[in-house]
């Protein structure tokens, strides 16, 4: 462990305090609620990261979550405005129709390794944005617009979460969705990973043929992280759809893609929260550098080198983690 | 049907030529450019800046270029790649690495060059015309010029020093240095070469599809594709990647025309398919 | 004695080239056999073919009975046959004691959500699996670097931590790949004993070997392949005056000699 239980412990606490009290309560005295806004962006993008962590994990190199991400938007876009279902179950459905998109993709694809099955998840992205252009249901290349935010959550009559719609603190609201889904995605994780099933992954990653040989059913397991990770990916899409209120072919890209691989690697592989804190870095530090205008990429993509020939094994690497158990 | 196929045979000459200098670039170092389309346009707009707007020979431009890409492959090689490749870990670093350079060079031709789409004057007009054919002479030019350069590149590959050299280098590195080759030169003039290929290929093609800044990650993509058909990191399986590629453009820009814009998801799902069923694509090394 | 393991036929042609050619013998369940042969006869492909990592191109292998050959290796792996690998095949990141604690999880009595959510059938397993994992450590003599991470262990000790993985798999019948090679007298007696050993732990051993004088020592019965075919069976004592063993290992003496 890389602390011990009650450090863990104490520091879980804080960082739910910083999160969910302290930085609203900043934002609302500053009055920058667009911080809500970008805030919730990263929350969410740090979810879909989580997923391309999670096939970092098992040994492969994910360039197409970008396409469960605009899966799983276009799900809930189309369950909320076509069929009426309200956005807490098309949440989840959006997650799980993602999650079996991918168990088909993926046992063809995850025999492919290294550089190849790269390279058909980079091919993903694109290949969901013409079928989101291509079939009807979608609504093409105009998308679909004034989706309505979500409404209430009640239960046997108890109103658990009032509707959206009603609330005048909206980007705040939002906010408050994206990180408590970040922290259950991101506490589902780390529960994943210290588990047996944990174990089992690093195992087959580690080496599939000894895996094998001990009786792991190594093409299974694989399916499950990659449908785990879409799973991941869906939700992300999802949430943003009910921020934005609309969905476009053009909402996740190639570029996202490759950008929760960034993510990811600058956070640190070895860590399950390297990709939140590569996210904020990176998300924040696009969003910051808006005010240099013409010259946002090109600071951007330069400050991203300089981080990759200094720190080549992403930022976590900076504090040694190992499989040692205590 | 002839029309289809004369184009097929065109933009797979031009393809090809992408497809070997990605090839090179991985077969030498393992890492595949995701900047390449950003090269390949690149040379685009020098070729459009010294031809189209300084009004110099296009010969001329065409060297500016390949040199251009040239020198900035060296320099990416050498201050970027080099240092990365040392001192990580994982394969991904240079993946990335790649990644980050593509952006960063999708921004500097954004400054350089605007958003625009640019063209320069055809280096020769007129047009061939029969009862089923219509084949323009720049394009068949261009297309010649393609087999030209692929053609001196194999043969430079197959039997001068330099190219024994980088083929070593590419089949076994540990080998490679033991016998001699003095594998950081080979691995900067191995870069350097693929740049220059891409950059030379988006010289030629601007004189007839013209460029814009934003075409660089498709051209990418494209490149890539065909590199994963014809086998990661062999020569032979680039040019063929290049042909099968155009060839399926063709083809499917003409048949499925009616349906609106599915060839390339055709293409891509067919891709997916054929990795599928043969990982190495057609002539490729076992996972690359 | 009951035949365990019967391999019936089994050929593998890779193209134009026949890497094991038609080769036919059984194991009695509690023996251990050794395939031996000079190097590159076919040893490591019939190794492959047996364990199920390969597909025989003719021929089949049964276990107990039951079909193996073609089916997944970690379905025959799952039904008690079990390989172990060369010792550079490890998991360079777990220790050694968490290498094996993995190797158990065929013994498992619940399914992956129950270890995910952590019941209590689960813990008792985790539990088990520890206990037992301590145990093969311990008679593997590997009980004092069970925490070391496996990629700074000694070659000796992986070769060891391999077979502490195979053990844990709860194997009837455990192969086992050059378990000998490059070893000193000493260190062979050792392996010879542990061994006996395992076998005398109810499993099951077919060894692929190339060193000779520990085969010797340790077969109940020894196979002898030569190019893919099986040229001579029996025991210790048969093979060691068998004529076209003795030409096979010795013509290819005299070629590394240069006569």
């Amino acid at each position: 462990m890389l602390m011990s239980r009650s450090n863990s412990l104490t520091a879980v606490v804080v960082f739910l305090v910083v999160v969910l009290i302290i930085v609203p309560l900043a934002i609302s005295a500053t009055h920058r609620t667009d911080l809500f806004y970008t805030l919730s962006s990263v929350a969410l993008l740090a979810i879909a990261s989580g997923g391309v962590w999670l096939t970092f994990f098992i040994g492969r190199i994910n360039i197409g979550q970008g396409a469960f991400a605009l899966m799983g938007g276009y799900v809930s876009a189309i369950l909320i405005v076509t069929y009426g279902v309200s956005f807490w179950l098309s949440l989840p459905l959006a997650g799980l129709f993602c999650a079996g998109a991918s168990i088909l993709i993926g046992l063809p694809i995850l025999r492919l390794r290294g550089v190849y099955f790269a390279m058909v998840t980079l091919v993903l992205t694109e290949v969901v944005r013409l079928l989101t252009l291509a079939v009807p249901i979608t609504n093409g290349a105009k998308g679909m617009v004034s989706i309505p935010p979500p409404g209430e959550l009640s239960i046997f009559g108890l109103t658990l979460i009032p509707s959206f719609a009603t609330m005048s603190e909206r980007n705040e609201a939002f906010y408050f969705l994206s990180v408590i889904a970040m922290c259950l995605c991101f506490a589902a994780l780390y529960r994943l990973v210290q588990s047996r099933v944990g174990r089992l992954f690093v195992a087959l990653q580690q080496n599939e043929d000894l895996a094998s040989s001990m009786g792991l059913n190594v093409p299974a397991l694989r399916v499950l992280a990659y449908s785990i990770s879409s799973f991941l990916g869906g939700v992300c899409g999802a949430v943003f759809v009910a921020i934005t209120q609309s969905i476009y072919p053009s909402s996740f890209t190639i570029a996202d893609s490759v950008n929760f691989m960034l993510y990811c690697f600058l956070g640190g592989l070895g860590f399950v929260f390297g990709p939140m804190l590569g996210t904020l870095v990176l998300y924040f530090g696009w969003d910051l550098l808006f005010a240099t205008g013409e010259y946002q990429l090109l600071i951007y993509s330069g400050v991203l080198i300089l981080l990759m020939l200094a720190l080549p094994n992403g930022l976590l690497s900076l504090r040694k983690f190992n499989w040692r158990r205590s | 049907m002839e029309q289809v196929i004369v184009n097929g045979l065109y933009l797979g000459a031009q393809y090809a030529l992408i497809a070997l200098g990605l090839t090179l670039i991985f077969a030498l170092m393992n890492v595949l450019n995701f900047a390449h389309g950003q090269m390949y346009v690149l040379g685009a707009f020098v070729v459009y800046t010294i031809y189209g707007q300084l009004h110099m020979p296009f010969v001329v431009a065409l060297v500016a270029s390949a040199l251009t890409l040239a020198v900035l492959g060296g320099l990416i090689e050498r201050f970027l790649f080099r240092t990365v490749i040392k001192r990580s870990v994982r394969d991904e670093s240079t993946m990335l690495l790649a990644a980050a350079v593509a952006y960063f060079l999708d921004a500097v031709i954004l400054l350089l060059f605007g958003e625009k789409q640019r063209g320069v004057p055809k280096i020769i007009s007129g047009t061939f015309i029969s009862d089923n054919l219509i084949i323009p002479y720049d394009r068949v030019l261009v297309a010649g010029l393609a087999i030209v350069f692929i053609a001196t590149f194999v043969l430079m590959m197959q039997y001068t020093k330099p190219g024994r050299a980088m083929r070593a280098l590419a089949q076994d590195r540990v080998a490679a240095q033991l016998m001699g080759v003095n594998v950081e030169f080979y691995s900067l003039i191995g870069f350097a070469l693929g740049a220059l290929l891409a950059g030379l290929v988006g010289g030629l093609l601007v004189t007839i599809t013209g460029v814009n800044s934003g075409i660089g990650g498709p051209i990418s993509i494209k490149a890539f594709m065909m590199v994963m058909i014809g086998g990661a990191g062999v020569v032979g399986g680039a040019i063929a990647g290049g042909f099968i590629l155009g060839m399926m453009e063709s083809v499917g820009l003409s048949v499925l025309h009616a349906y609106g814009d599915i060839t390339y998801l055709v293409i891509f799902v067919a891709l997916i398919v054929f990795l599928s069923i043969r990982p190495n694509g057609l002539m490729g090394k076992p996972w690359g | 004695m009951t035949r365990i393991l019967e391999v019936s036929g089994v050929t593998k042609q890779y193209g134009g080239l026949v890497a094991v050619n038609d080769v036919s013998f059984d194991v009695d369940e509690g023996e251990i056999l050794s395939v031996i042969g000079p190097n590159g006869a076919g040893k490591s492909t019939l190794f492959k073919l047996i364990a199920s990592f390969v597909k025989p191109t003719r021929g089949e292998v049964r276990f107990k009975g039951e079909r193996i050959s073609g089916l997944a290796p970690h379905v025959v792996a799952r039904k008690g046959v079990v390989r172990t690998f060369q010792e550079t095949t490890i998991f360079k990141g777990l220790t050694a004691r968490d290498s094996v604690v993995v190797a158990h999880h065929l013994r498992s009595h619940v399914g992956l959500a129950g270890f995910y959510l952590g019941t209590a059938a689960a813990r008792r397993d985790e539990e088990e699996f520890g206990r037992s994992a301590d145990e093969i450590l311990d008679f593997l003599g590997l009980g004092e670097v069970r925490n070391e991470i496996a990629s700074t262990l000694p070659q000796g000790s992986l070769r060891a931590l391999g077979i502490a993985i195979g053990l844990a798999a709860n194997p009837k019948v455990l192969l086992l790949d050059e378990p000998f090679a490059g070893m000193n007298h000493d260190e062979t007696q050792h392996a010879v004993e542990l061994a006996r050993a395992v076998r005398d732990r109810g499993v099951t051993l077919l060894l692929v070997e190339h060193d000779m004088g520990a085969v010797m020592k340790i077969s109940d019965r020894i196979v002898v392949i030569n190019f893919g075919v099986k040229i001579a069976e029996g025991t210790p004592a048969q093979i060691q005056s068998n004529d076209k063993v003795i030409e096979a290992y010795l013509g290819v003496e005299d070629d590394t000699i240069g006569l």
